[in-house]
């Protein structure tokens, strides 16, 4: 480690900021249980189904057929936050499998084969498989796999892709291709499960599904204040009902909870750091280092806020109203599909991001570029380059991995932390 | 006559409309004497090296094409696919969507996207592309697949270094089609007069990442590996089947792209155990030989499943990952060495 370097940290970072979490937060422990242990009831009752799904993947389907949703990339997150990833992904590669393959894959299919608990990461066989293509191949690859090693029926959505330039002729012939998808699979669904999909369950899940997008988009606008009442150190792990529990009440009740509590730090001009401590406004983009989730306390060292995460706002789509005709309804959710903030082609991820800057007051951008997450790190020098040019802040690209500790350097990746925070005072400076 | 360039990550994408819209389909291969330095500007170390060279070759080259075409394939395709829009000069810049699936429903996806494809060519190019042209361009196209399957069957009984076989078949990939005829007629008297298969060299399987270039096949001959059977998209899945010359030519070919046999870029593990156990059944081979190309995903994905499933019948089997370097790799000459002992 350059000694140099670690002098400047000390000076740097001279006080102990603390981020204060808002007074609900810790409410999220029992929706995570209310999850799991649901989950493993579900997997334990014959008559219950389950299903490993994955993001990106309209949930309220399964809802809709009363089928449990698993999440393997959810208790991946699980197992990193408990310091379990590591071995679980050394056991996986002693399989053969690449080191260079996806380390939420690598944690789930070493869970699995271990059989570790669910406390710590590990997931049970369910009945049924599904996933898509719309976020990343690595999603249908290990599916698949998991599905044949289990003998498990599998489903996939192939989705495609919004690539830049797309047209609107286009895009509603590809809306036409998964809508057709959808009534394939219930067709898949009644084959092999012999259930049909509820069409008033349906409903009545996304009209839930609906207020808990909206609650937290309405979160999001209150993020928007200075100082910021609410940061990734605390969004990183409550945006976790919105992936595997929207359309459940449960979700809704915390969220309006966390809501109200924002409300009030607003209303007293108060933020998530104790008072005249806000100095940067930070935008993060990518998987959080789940096994490091300390990382995002450790900003407040400095005086930054991570004020806008890109990836934890992409699973607050504005779902379809609940009264449109169920047709309308299906491309609706089809659109939802192939547009995802987290998988948005290029000339839009640049536009969406310098409307952030703007909206968040944004002094600096750090983009994770995730060694396990190809299709998310595509673009990033060139979106890197556009922020910068266009907005003239700094920008700083950490490679890095969000399951495998091994790709986590401490001490380059903290030094480099600290030149970009000073390179954002002096910009401040420079900009007044 | 003027070339169409198409960026596919394995054989997906209809080419024999390029043909029928009068130009040549080239597919870009990369070159992997050329420095990817271009690429790394905008493309990070951890990607495909194959895809980088191939966005290398386009930044260079695209100037002599008169379009590019980019087929969705593995995801290095859709991703990239915005970083070409960004940094690559030319005049046509086309996204074909081809679907991952191939059921019916798959196919009905693949006509529409087919027709889209032709209707932007004829749009953009001022060309009409009749049902005539295309059912020409698709004879052509099935008289090299027998050309080809030809001269894929000549390896298990001729001398045919592993190079020649590799080299035919880019130099096809390259050309007008009808020239393409021309020289693998040419090749297929040459290679009919060759000596008998040649006693020192063991009978291999290929599978794994695509080869694009000729010096990884030398490697393979230099350690008395022959390949004589392979499941590589730049090898028998793009000859495996023929097209339908009769009745809708667009049908004829959404059915044909949809059901050669499937890589490792779509979905159909068991299919693909299946196709390789269906060559170890038909053809006698001493080994196999899986390689997969550094962060290529999908075959990285499929190779442990693949090469469980071939083991358990008993099948002698080596895999390794290969960097994207025209450089012998010692490591590997080792490993291969020792394993065509064992054979
Ligand atoms: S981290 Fe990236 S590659 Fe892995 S499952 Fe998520 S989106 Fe896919
Ligand atoms: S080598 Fe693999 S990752 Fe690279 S373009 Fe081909 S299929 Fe994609």
């Amino acid at each position: 480690m350059n000694t140099k370097n670690t002098a400047n940290n000390a000076n740097i970072a001279k006080e102990q900021i603390k981020v204060e979490v808002l007074p609900h937060a810790k409410d999220l422990k029992s929706v995570m249980l209310y999850y799991l242990i649901k989950g493993e009831l579900y997997s334990k009752l014959p008559w219950k189904k389950t299903a490993w799904t994955c993001a990106g993947f309209p949930v309220e389907f399964l809802w809709a057929y009363d089928m449990f949703p698993l999440h393997p990339e959810n208790m991946s997150t699980v197992a990193a936050a408990r310091k379990q990833s590591l071995r679980l992904i050394e056991h996986t590669e002693a399989m053969g499998y690449s080191r260079d393959l996806c380390s939420y894959c690598k944690t789930s299919m070493g869970a699995f084969d271990t059989g570790i608990k669910t406390t710590l990461g590990g997931i049970a066989k369910p009945d049924l498989v599904t996933c898509t293509n719309t976020i990343c191949d690595t999603h249908w690859k290990w599916f698949q796999i998991m599905a044949e090693k289990m003998n498990v029926p599998f489903y996939m959505f192939d989705i495609p892709k919004w690539v830049s330039g797309t047209s609107e002729k286009k895009l509603e012939e590809y809306i036409d291709y998964v809508v057709e998808q959808f009534h394939d699979f219930s067709a898949f669904m009644e084959r092999n499960f012999g259930k049909k999909l509820n069409e008033k369950k349906m409903r009545k899940t996304l009209a839930t599904s609906t207020e808990l997008t909206n609650l937290w988009r309405e979160i999001y606008e209150y993020r928007k204040a200075v100082p910021s009442p609410y940061s990734a150190a605390e969004t990183s792990a409550s945006f976790f009902p919105l992936v595997v529990l929207p359309g459940k009440k449960i979700g809704v009740k915390f969220y309006k909870k966390i809501l109200g509590d924002i409300q009030m730090r607003v209303a007293e001009t108060k933020g998530t750091l104790p008072e005249g401590k806000e100095q940067f406004r930070l935008l993060f983009e990518g998987i959080p280092f789940w096994y490091r989730m300390r990382f995002m306390f450790d900003l407040a060292r400095y005086g930054a806020v991570v004020t806008y995460e890109p990836y934890t706002y992409s699973f607050s789509p504005v779902k379809p109203s609940a009264d449109v005709p169920f047709e309308q309804a299906l491309r609706a959710v089809a659109k939802i599909m192939m547009d995802l903030p987290y998988s948005y082609n290029l000339e839009r991820r640049i536009d969406y991001f310098n409307n952030a800057v703007d909206e968040y007051k944004i002094d600096g951008v750090i983009l994770h570029e995730n060694m396990s997450c190809r299709p998310s790190s595509t673009g990033m020098i060139d979106l890197k380059n556009a922020i910068q040019k266009e907005k003239n802040i700094p920008v700083l690209i950490l490679q890095c991995d969000m399951n495998d500790p091994r790709a986590f350097a401490e001490g380059p990746i903290m030094t480099r932390v600290e030149s970009f925070i000073e390179m954002m005072r002096e910009n401040k400076k420079k900009r007044g | 006559m003027n070339k169409i360039a198409f960026f596919d990550s394995s054989h997906d994408l209809p080419e024999e409309i390029i043909s029928a819209a009068g130009y040549i389909p080239y597919k870009i291969l990369g070159d992997v004497h050329a420095s990817n330095e271009p690429a790394d500007q905008y493309l990070q170390n951890f990607f495909c090296p194959a895809a980088k060279s191939f966005f290398t070759e386009a930044l260079h080259k695209s100037g002599d094409w008169s379009g590019i075409v980019v087929a969705q394939g593995c995801n290095t395709t859709n991703r990239h696919f915005d970083v070409w829009k960004m940094h690559i000069k030319t005049p046509f810049l086309y996204w074909f969507n081809a679907p991952v699936k191939n059921d019916e429903i798959a196919l009905g996806f693949m006509k529409k996207e087919i027709k889209a494809f032709i209707d932007a060519l004829e749009s953009f190019f001022k060309v009409k592309i009749g049902d005539d042209k295309i059912r020409e361009s698709i004879r052509v196209a099935n008289e090299i697949k027998k050309l080809l399957q030809k001269l894929s069957a000549m390896r298990s009984t001729k001398d045919i270094p592993n190079r020649d076989y590799l080299q035919a078949i880019l130099v096809t990939l390259q050309q007008n089609r009808m020239d393409a005829v021309a020289s693998l007629e040419q090749i297929s008297r040459e290679w009919s007069a060759r000596p008998a298969f040649p006693s020192g060299k063991k009978k291999a399987l290929l599978t794994g990442s695509d080869v694009s270039y000729p010096e990884w096949m030398d490697t393979l001959d230099k350690c008395d590996v022959r390949v004589v059977r392979d499941d590589l998209s730049i090898g028998e899945r793009y000859f495996s089947g023929l097209i339908p010359e009769s009745g809708d030519p667009i049908e004829s070919l959404a059915r044909y792209y949809l059901n050669i046999p499937r890589p490792a870029t779509k979905p159909g593990l068991r299919g693909r155990i299946e196709f390789l156990k269906s060559i170890l059944r038909t053809t006698p081979i001493d080994g196999i030989v899986s390689q997969n190309l550094k962060f290529c995903e999908p075959f990285a994905y499929d190779s442990v499943s693949v090469n469980n499933a071939l083991k358990e019948d008993g099948h002698k089997l080596i895999h390794f990952e290969r960097e994207f370097t025209p450089v012998t790799d010692q490591q590997i000459v080792t490993r291969l060495t020792a394993f065509t002992e064992t054979l």
